[in-house]
Protein backbone atom coordinates (compact mmCIF):
# COMPACT_ATOMS: atom_id res chain seq x y z
CA UNK A 1 0.00 0.00 0.00
CA UNK A 2 1.45 3.33 -1.09
CA UNK A 3 0.19 5.28 1.88
CA UNK A 4 1.49 8.76 0.93
CA UNK A 5 -0.02 8.48 -2.57
CA UNK A 6 -3.35 7.32 -1.15
CA UNK A 7 -3.37 10.18 1.34
CA UNK A 8 -2.65 12.70 -1.42
CA UNK A 9 -5.44 11.29 -3.59
CA UNK A 10 -7.81 11.29 -0.63
CA UNK A 11 -6.89 14.90 0.11
CA UNK A 12 -8.05 15.74 -3.41
CA UNK A 13 -11.40 14.10 -2.63
CA UNK A 14 -10.76 10.59 -3.91
CA UNK A 15 -13.11 8.55 -1.74
CA UNK A 16 -11.81 5.21 -3.01
CA UNK A 17 -8.28 6.10 -1.94
CA UNK A 18 -9.57 7.10 1.48
CA UNK A 19 -11.56 3.89 1.80
CA UNK A 20 -8.40 1.89 1.10
CA UNK A 21 -6.84 3.64 4.07
CA UNK A 22 -9.96 2.97 6.12
CA UNK A 23 -9.75 -0.75 5.41
CA UNK A 24 -6.12 -0.77 6.43
CA UNK A 25 -6.63 1.05 9.74
CA UNK A 26 -10.16 0.17 10.76
CA UNK A 27 -9.20 -2.72 13.06
CA UNK A 28 -6.58 -0.61 14.85
CA UNK A 29 -8.96 2.30 15.34
CA UNK A 30 -11.80 0.06 16.44
CA UNK A 31 -9.56 -1.67 19.00
CA UNK A 32 -8.33 1.64 20.36
CA UNK A 33 -11.90 2.85 20.72
CA UNK A 34 -12.95 -0.46 22.24
CA UNK A 35 -10.23 -0.37 24.91
CA UNK A 36 -10.90 3.26 25.77
CA UNK A 37 -14.68 2.95 25.82
CA UNK A 38 -15.05 -0.68 26.87
CA UNK A 39 -18.10 -1.16 24.70
CA UNK A 40 -18.30 -2.68 21.23
CA UNK A 41 -21.14 -0.60 19.85
CA UNK A 42 -19.85 2.65 21.21
CA UNK A 43 -16.41 1.75 19.87
CA UNK A 44 -17.85 1.05 16.41
CA UNK A 45 -19.68 4.39 16.45
CA UNK A 46 -16.55 6.19 17.60
CA UNK A 47 -14.46 4.54 14.88
CA UNK A 48 -17.02 5.47 12.22
CA UNK A 49 -17.16 9.05 13.50
CA UNK A 50 -13.37 9.15 13.54
CA UNK A 51 -13.10 8.12 9.89
CA UNK A 52 -15.76 10.64 8.87
CA UNK A 53 -13.98 13.36 10.75
CA UNK A 54 -10.64 12.24 9.31
CA UNK A 55 -12.00 12.52 5.76
CA UNK A 56 -13.48 15.93 6.39
CA UNK A 57 -10.30 17.27 7.95
CA UNK A 58 -7.82 15.38 5.84
CA UNK A 59 -6.22 18.58 4.62
CA UNK A 60 -5.16 19.39 8.15
CA UNK A 61 -2.83 16.38 8.00
CA UNK A 62 0.62 17.83 7.34
CA UNK A 63 2.79 14.76 7.24
CA UNK A 64 4.28 12.68 10.03
CA UNK A 65 2.76 9.46 11.28
CA UNK A 66 -0.64 9.01 9.64
CA UNK A 67 -1.42 6.28 12.16
CA UNK A 68 -0.85 8.74 15.01
CA UNK A 69 -2.98 11.35 13.23
CA UNK A 70 -5.83 8.86 12.80
CA UNK A 71 -5.52 7.85 16.43
CA UNK A 72 -5.96 11.46 17.40
CA UNK A 73 -9.30 11.53 15.59
CA UNK A 74 -10.44 8.31 17.24
CA UNK A 75 -9.26 9.49 20.66
CA UNK A 76 -11.26 12.69 20.21
CA UNK A 77 -14.28 10.67 19.11
CA UNK A 78 -13.92 8.51 22.23
CA UNK A 79 -13.72 11.58 24.47
CA UNK A 80 -16.89 12.91 22.83
CA UNK A 81 -18.56 9.55 23.38
CA UNK A 82 -17.51 9.49 27.04
CA UNK A 83 -18.83 13.00 27.57
CA UNK A 84 -22.12 11.99 25.96
CA UNK A 85 -22.22 8.86 28.07
CA UNK A 86 -21.62 10.90 31.20
CA UNK A 87 -24.52 13.21 30.34
CA UNK A 88 -26.89 10.38 29.34
CA UNK A 89 -25.96 7.09 31.02
CA UNK A 90 -27.19 4.09 29.03
CA UNK A 91 -27.75 0.42 29.72
CA UNK A 92 -25.13 -2.04 28.46
CA UNK A 93 -25.46 -2.92 24.82
CA UNK A 94 -24.59 -6.62 25.13
CA UNK A 95 -26.78 -8.63 22.74
CA UNK A 96 -29.43 -10.81 24.27
CA UNK A 97 -29.81 -14.57 23.85
CA UNK A 98 -33.08 -16.16 22.85
CA UNK A 99 -33.90 -16.48 26.56
CA UNK A 100 -33.39 -12.78 27.05
CA UNK A 101 -30.09 -13.20 28.93
CA UNK A 102 -27.08 -11.12 28.00
CA UNK A 103 -24.37 -12.91 26.08
CA UNK A 104 -20.98 -12.64 27.76
CA UNK A 105 -19.14 -13.35 24.55
CA UNK A 106 -20.91 -12.46 21.35
CA UNK A 107 -20.53 -15.22 18.78
CA UNK A 108 -19.24 -12.95 16.01
CA UNK A 109 -16.32 -11.86 18.19
CA UNK A 110 -15.10 -15.34 19.10
CA UNK A 111 -11.83 -16.63 17.68
CA UNK A 112 -12.69 -19.75 15.62
CA UNK A 113 -9.21 -21.25 16.14
CA UNK A 114 -9.56 -21.64 19.90
CA UNK A 115 -11.21 -24.53 21.74
CA UNK A 116 -14.26 -23.56 23.77
CA UNK A 117 -12.27 -23.84 27.01
CA UNK A 118 -9.39 -21.79 25.72
CA UNK A 119 -11.82 -19.27 24.30
CA UNK A 120 -13.53 -19.01 27.67
CA UNK A 121 -10.19 -18.43 29.42
CA UNK A 122 -9.13 -15.86 26.85
CA UNK A 123 -12.45 -14.08 27.24
CA UNK A 124 -12.12 -14.01 31.00
CA UNK A 125 -8.60 -12.65 30.83
CA UNK A 126 -9.69 -10.06 28.33
CA UNK A 127 -12.56 -9.07 30.60
CA UNK A 128 -10.17 -8.78 33.51
CA UNK A 129 -7.79 -6.55 31.59
CA UNK A 130 -10.65 -4.46 30.25
CA UNK A 131 -12.03 -4.14 33.78
CA UNK A 132 -8.66 -2.82 34.97
CA UNK A 133 -8.39 -0.50 31.97
CA UNK A 134 -11.85 0.87 32.71
CA UNK A 135 -10.75 1.59 36.26
CA UNK A 136 -8.01 3.92 35.03
CA UNK A 137 -8.60 7.63 34.57
CA UNK A 138 -9.32 8.18 30.88
CA UNK A 139 -6.11 10.14 30.20
CA UNK A 140 -4.01 7.27 31.65
CA UNK A 141 -6.10 4.68 29.81
CA UNK A 142 -5.64 6.43 26.48
CA UNK A 143 -1.86 6.55 26.85
CA UNK A 144 -1.52 2.91 27.84
CA UNK A 145 -3.86 1.79 25.05
CA UNK A 146 -1.95 3.75 22.42
CA UNK A 147 1.51 2.73 23.67
CA UNK A 148 1.08 -0.85 24.83
CA UNK A 149 -1.89 -2.11 22.84
CA UNK A 150 -1.40 -0.23 19.58
CA UNK A 151 2.38 -0.14 19.76
CA UNK A 152 2.74 3.58 19.06
CA UNK A 153 6.07 5.04 20.17
CA UNK A 154 6.23 7.92 22.63
CA UNK A 155 6.39 10.63 19.97
CA UNK A 156 3.39 9.15 18.16
CA UNK A 157 1.43 8.99 21.40
CA UNK A 158 2.42 12.59 22.13
CA UNK A 159 1.20 13.60 18.66
CA UNK A 160 -2.01 11.61 19.05
CA UNK A 161 -3.06 13.19 22.32
CA UNK A 162 -1.20 16.49 21.89
CA UNK A 163 0.73 16.24 25.12
CA UNK A 164 4.44 16.68 25.91
CA UNK A 165 6.73 13.64 26.01
CA UNK A 166 7.29 14.04 29.75
CA UNK A 167 3.55 13.76 30.34
CA UNK A 168 3.40 10.62 28.21
CA UNK A 169 6.24 8.99 30.17
CA UNK A 170 4.70 9.87 33.49
CA UNK A 171 1.16 8.77 32.58
CA UNK A 172 2.36 5.52 31.05
CA UNK A 173 4.44 4.57 34.08
CA UNK A 174 1.59 5.30 36.48
CA UNK A 175 -0.97 3.55 34.27
CA UNK A 176 1.19 0.42 34.12
CA UNK A 177 1.62 0.40 37.89
CA UNK A 178 -2.11 0.79 38.49
CA UNK A 179 -2.90 -1.96 35.97
CA UNK A 180 -0.40 -4.23 37.63
CA UNK A 181 -2.01 -3.63 41.03
CA UNK A 182 -5.49 -4.16 39.62
CA UNK A 183 -4.54 -7.35 37.79
CA UNK A 184 -3.29 -8.90 41.01
CA UNK A 185 -6.95 -9.33 41.86
CA UNK A 186 -7.30 -11.69 38.89
CA UNK A 187 -4.22 -13.78 39.63
CA UNK A 188 -5.91 -17.09 38.80
CA UNK A 189 -6.62 -15.86 35.27
CA UNK A 190 -3.16 -14.56 34.54
CA UNK A 191 -0.46 -16.45 32.68
CA UNK A 192 2.04 -18.31 34.87
CA UNK A 193 4.86 -15.90 34.08
CA UNK A 194 2.85 -12.97 35.38
CA UNK A 195 1.85 -14.82 38.56
CA UNK A 196 5.47 -15.74 39.29
CA UNK A 197 6.50 -12.10 39.17
CA UNK A 198 3.72 -11.15 41.54
CA UNK A 199 4.69 -13.86 44.01
CA UNK A 200 8.29 -12.67 44.03
CA UNK A 201 7.15 -9.20 45.07
CA UNK B 1 9.05 2.97 44.95
CA UNK B 2 9.13 6.66 44.28
CA UNK B 3 7.40 8.02 41.15
CA UNK B 4 10.71 9.12 39.65
CA UNK B 5 12.12 5.58 39.76
CA UNK B 6 8.87 4.19 38.38
CA UNK B 7 9.02 6.60 35.47
CA UNK B 8 12.68 5.75 34.83
CA UNK B 9 11.97 2.02 34.87
CA UNK B 10 9.00 2.38 32.54
CA UNK B 11 10.98 4.51 30.08
CA UNK B 12 13.93 2.12 30.34
CA UNK B 13 11.62 -0.77 29.48
CA UNK B 14 10.62 1.05 26.27
CA UNK B 15 14.20 2.02 25.44
CA UNK B 16 13.40 5.71 25.92
CA UNK B 17 16.27 6.60 28.27
CA UNK B 18 19.43 8.22 26.98
CA UNK B 19 22.59 6.05 27.22
CA UNK B 20 23.97 7.72 30.36
CA UNK B 21 20.67 7.50 32.30
CA UNK B 22 20.25 3.97 31.07
CA UNK B 23 23.72 2.93 32.28
CA UNK B 24 23.14 4.59 35.67
CA UNK B 25 19.80 2.82 36.09
CA UNK B 26 21.27 -0.52 35.06
CA UNK B 27 23.96 -0.26 37.76
CA UNK B 28 21.25 0.58 40.32
CA UNK B 29 19.09 -2.35 39.16
CA UNK B 30 22.08 -4.68 39.50
CA UNK B 31 22.54 -3.70 43.13
CA UNK B 32 18.90 -3.17 44.16
CA UNK B 33 16.61 -6.21 44.04
CA UNK B 34 13.45 -4.15 44.60
CA UNK B 35 14.16 -2.15 41.47
CA UNK B 36 14.77 -5.38 39.56
CA UNK B 37 11.45 -6.84 40.75
CA UNK B 38 9.63 -3.62 39.87
CA UNK B 39 11.11 -3.69 36.39
CA UNK B 40 10.11 -7.34 35.91
CA UNK B 41 6.57 -6.59 37.03
CA UNK B 42 6.28 -3.66 34.69
CA UNK B 43 7.58 -5.84 31.86
CA UNK B 44 5.08 -8.60 32.68
CA UNK B 45 2.21 -6.09 32.74
CA UNK B 46 3.26 -4.61 29.43
CA UNK B 47 3.58 -8.07 27.87
CA UNK B 48 0.15 -9.02 29.12
CA UNK B 49 -1.35 -5.92 27.53
CA UNK B 50 0.47 -6.62 24.30
CA UNK B 51 -0.93 -10.14 24.24
CA UNK B 52 -4.46 -8.86 24.44
CA UNK B 53 -6.12 -10.18 21.29
CA UNK B 54 -6.85 -7.64 18.63
CA UNK B 55 -10.50 -7.68 17.70
CA UNK B 56 -11.66 -7.38 14.15
CA UNK B 57 -13.88 -4.44 13.39
CA UNK B 58 -17.52 -5.61 13.50
CA UNK B 59 -18.16 -3.99 10.12
CA UNK B 60 -16.36 -2.00 7.48
CA UNK B 61 -16.11 1.68 8.25
CA UNK B 62 -15.64 2.69 4.63
CA UNK B 63 -17.47 5.86 3.68
CA UNK B 64 -20.18 5.98 1.06
CA UNK B 65 -21.07 9.09 -0.93
CA UNK B 66 -24.60 8.75 0.31
CA UNK B 67 -23.56 9.29 3.90
CA UNK B 68 -25.55 12.35 4.79
CA UNK B 69 -22.95 14.21 6.72
CA UNK B 70 -20.11 13.80 4.27
CA UNK B 71 -18.59 17.05 3.26
CA UNK B 72 -15.83 16.70 0.67
CA UNK B 73 -12.46 18.10 1.71
CA UNK B 74 -11.82 21.73 0.91
CA UNK B 75 -9.29 22.27 -1.90
CA UNK B 76 -5.91 23.28 -0.52
CA UNK B 77 -5.82 26.55 -2.47
CA UNK B 78 -8.96 27.89 -0.77
CA UNK B 79 -7.23 29.06 2.43
CA UNK B 80 -4.77 30.99 0.23
CA UNK B 81 -7.64 32.79 -1.46
CA UNK B 82 -9.25 33.48 1.90
CA UNK B 83 -6.04 35.02 3.17
CA UNK B 84 -5.65 37.02 -0.05
CA UNK B 85 -9.22 38.30 0.37
CA UNK B 86 -8.48 39.46 3.88
CA UNK B 87 -5.25 41.17 2.80
CA UNK B 88 -6.85 42.88 -0.21
CA UNK B 89 -9.76 44.04 1.96
CA UNK B 90 -7.32 45.39 4.50
CA UNK B 91 -5.37 47.29 1.83
CA UNK B 92 -8.61 48.58 0.34
CA UNK B 93 -9.68 49.91 3.74
CA UNK B 94 -6.27 51.52 4.27
CA UNK B 95 -6.35 53.28 0.88
CA UNK B 96 -9.96 54.26 1.46
CA UNK B 97 -9.13 55.84 4.81
CA UNK B 98 -6.05 57.58 3.40
CA UNK B 99 -8.12 58.97 0.51
CA UNK B 100 -10.72 60.22 2.93
CA UNK B 101 -8.13 61.96 5.07
CA UNK B 102 -6.40 63.55 2.09
CA UNK B 103 -9.61 64.88 0.54
CA UNK B 104 -10.59 66.17 3.98
CA UNK B 105 -7.32 68.07 4.35
CA UNK B 106 -7.55 69.32 0.76
CA UNK B 107 -10.98 70.75 1.39
CA UNK B 108 -9.72 72.53 4.49
CA UNK B 109 -6.88 74.03 2.37
CA UNK B 110 -9.34 75.16 -0.20
CA UNK B 111 -11.38 76.87 2.48
CA UNK B 112 -8.47 79.08 3.65
CA UNK B 113 -5.83 79.60 0.91
CA UNK B 114 -5.63 83.41 1.05
CA UNK B 115 -2.58 84.13 3.30
CA UNK B 116 -0.36 81.63 1.57
CA UNK B 117 -1.39 82.67 -1.92
CA UNK B 118 -0.90 86.35 -1.14
CA UNK B 119 2.51 85.70 0.38
CA UNK B 120 3.56 83.69 -2.59
CA UNK B 121 2.29 86.19 -5.08
CA UNK B 122 4.03 89.17 -3.52
CA UNK B 123 7.64 88.17 -4.21
CA UNK B 124 6.76 87.26 -7.77
CA UNK B 125 5.41 90.66 -8.54
CA UNK B 126 8.32 92.29 -6.76
CA UNK B 127 10.79 90.20 -8.69
CA UNK B 128 9.01 90.74 -11.96
CA UNK B 129 9.10 94.43 -11.38
CA UNK B 130 12.76 94.36 -10.46
CA UNK B 131 13.92 92.00 -13.20
CA UNK B 132 13.34 94.12 -16.26
CA UNK B 133 14.92 97.13 -14.63
CA UNK B 134 18.60 96.47 -15.60
CA UNK B 135 17.80 96.04 -19.28
CA UNK B 136 15.44 98.91 -19.72
CA UNK B 137 16.97 101.56 -17.51
CA UNK B 138 20.51 101.16 -16.15
CA UNK B 139 20.10 104.23 -14.04
CA UNK B 140 17.28 102.70 -12.15
CA UNK B 141 19.46 99.74 -11.23
CA UNK B 142 21.81 101.96 -9.37
CA UNK B 143 19.27 102.82 -6.84
CA UNK B 144 18.93 99.33 -5.34
CA UNK B 145 22.69 98.85 -5.76
CA UNK B 146 23.45 101.55 -3.31
CA UNK B 147 23.61 99.43 -0.20
CA UNK B 148 26.04 97.06 -1.92
CA UNK B 149 28.11 99.86 -3.38
CA UNK B 150 28.36 101.34 0.04
CA UNK B 151 30.13 98.20 1.25
CA UNK B 152 32.03 97.14 -1.87
CA UNK B 153 33.98 100.35 -2.71
CA UNK B 154 35.64 100.38 0.65
CA UNK B 155 37.36 97.05 -0.07
CA UNK B 156 37.91 97.04 -3.85
CA UNK B 157 38.44 100.10 -5.95
CA UNK B 158 36.53 100.17 -9.18
CA UNK B 159 38.81 100.98 -12.11
CA UNK B 160 36.16 100.64 -14.82
CA UNK B 161 33.66 102.97 -13.32
CA UNK B 162 31.58 102.50 -10.29
CA UNK B 163 28.36 101.67 -12.15
CA UNK B 164 29.22 98.33 -13.78
CA UNK B 165 30.03 96.00 -10.97
CA UNK B 166 27.19 97.06 -8.75
CA UNK B 167 24.85 96.68 -11.68
CA UNK B 168 25.83 93.02 -12.23
CA UNK B 169 25.65 92.33 -8.57
CA UNK B 170 22.39 94.00 -8.30
CA UNK B 171 20.75 92.36 -11.30
CA UNK B 172 21.67 88.98 -9.84
CA UNK B 173 19.87 89.76 -6.65
CA UNK B 174 16.38 89.76 -8.15
CA UNK B 175 17.25 86.51 -9.94
CA UNK B 176 18.09 84.89 -6.60
CA UNK B 177 14.87 86.21 -5.27
CA UNK B 178 13.05 84.65 -8.17
CA UNK B 179 14.73 81.30 -7.66
CA UNK B 180 14.03 81.31 -3.99
CA UNK B 181 10.44 82.17 -4.64
CA UNK B 182 9.96 79.76 -7.49
CA UNK B 183 9.94 76.58 -5.37
CA UNK B 184 7.37 78.13 -3.13
CA UNK B 185 5.23 78.90 -6.11
CA UNK B 186 5.72 75.33 -7.39
CA UNK B 187 4.87 73.99 -3.97
CA UNK B 188 1.55 75.70 -4.08
CA UNK B 189 0.54 73.78 -7.18
CA UNK B 190 0.54 70.21 -5.77
CA UNK B 191 -1.76 71.21 -2.95
CA UNK B 192 -4.57 71.27 -5.43
CA UNK B 193 -3.26 68.51 -7.67
CA UNK B 194 -2.52 66.16 -4.70
CA UNK B 195 -6.16 66.12 -3.76
CA UNK B 196 -7.01 65.28 -7.35
CA UNK B 197 -4.24 63.22 -8.94
CA UNK B 198 -1.78 61.91 -6.29
CA UNK B 199 -4.54 60.29 -4.24
CA UNK B 200 -4.25 56.59 -5.13
CA UNK B 201 -7.77 56.13 -6.36
CA UNK B 202 -6.49 53.55 -8.81
CA UNK B 203 -5.03 51.58 -5.93
CA UNK B 204 -8.27 51.82 -4.06
CA UNK B 205 -10.20 50.45 -7.02
CA UNK B 206 -7.53 47.81 -7.60
CA UNK B 207 -7.58 46.54 -4.00
CA UNK B 208 -11.36 46.64 -3.89
CA UNK B 209 -11.56 44.60 -7.09
CA UNK B 210 -8.95 42.16 -5.77
CA UNK B 211 -10.85 41.68 -2.52
CA UNK B 212 -14.08 40.99 -4.38
CA UNK B 213 -12.33 38.69 -6.87
CA UNK B 214 -10.53 36.65 -4.24
CA UNK B 215 -13.64 36.50 -2.07
CA UNK B 216 -15.77 35.18 -4.90
CA UNK B 217 -13.10 32.63 -5.84
CA UNK B 218 -12.78 31.43 -2.24
CA UNK B 219 -16.55 31.07 -2.10
CA UNK B 220 -17.01 29.36 -5.46
CA UNK B 221 -14.04 26.94 -5.39
CA UNK B 222 -15.22 24.65 -2.55
CA UNK B 223 -18.75 24.55 -3.90
CA UNK B 224 -17.55 23.78 -7.39
CA UNK B 225 -15.24 21.10 -6.02
CA UNK B 226 -18.07 19.60 -3.96
CA UNK B 227 -20.41 19.57 -6.97
CA UNK B 228 -17.80 17.87 -9.17
CA UNK B 229 -16.99 15.27 -6.53
CA UNK B 230 -20.64 14.49 -5.91
CA UNK B 231 -21.17 14.06 -9.66
CA UNK B 232 -18.20 11.71 -9.74
CA UNK B 233 -19.47 9.74 -6.74
CA UNK B 234 -22.98 9.49 -8.11
CA UNK B 235 -21.69 8.07 -11.39
CA UNK B 236 -20.24 5.10 -9.51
Amino acid sequence: MDEPALIQSAQRGDLDAFNTLVLHYQDALFNTALRILGDDDLAADAAQDAFLSAFQHLNSYRGGSFKAWLHRTVTNACYDELRRKKRRPTTPLEPDTDDGDEMDSPRWLADPHLTPEAQAEADELEHAIQHCLDALPVEFRTVVVLADLQGLDYTEVAAAIRAPLGTIKSRLARARLRLQECLQGFAELLPAAFRLQEEQQ
Amino acid sequence: MNPRDLELLSAYLDGQLNPSDSARLESRIASDSSLRTALDNLRATRNLLRQLPSRRAPRNFTLTPQMASIKPPTPRIVPVFRLATVLATFLFIITFVINGLISLSASSFAAAPAPFAAGAAAPISAAQEAAPAPTSAPAATQAPALPLAAIAPTETPMPFGGGLAPTITETSTPEITLKSVAPQVENTQPIHSQSESSVPVDFEIFFGALAIGFGITAWILPRNNERNLRKKWNKK
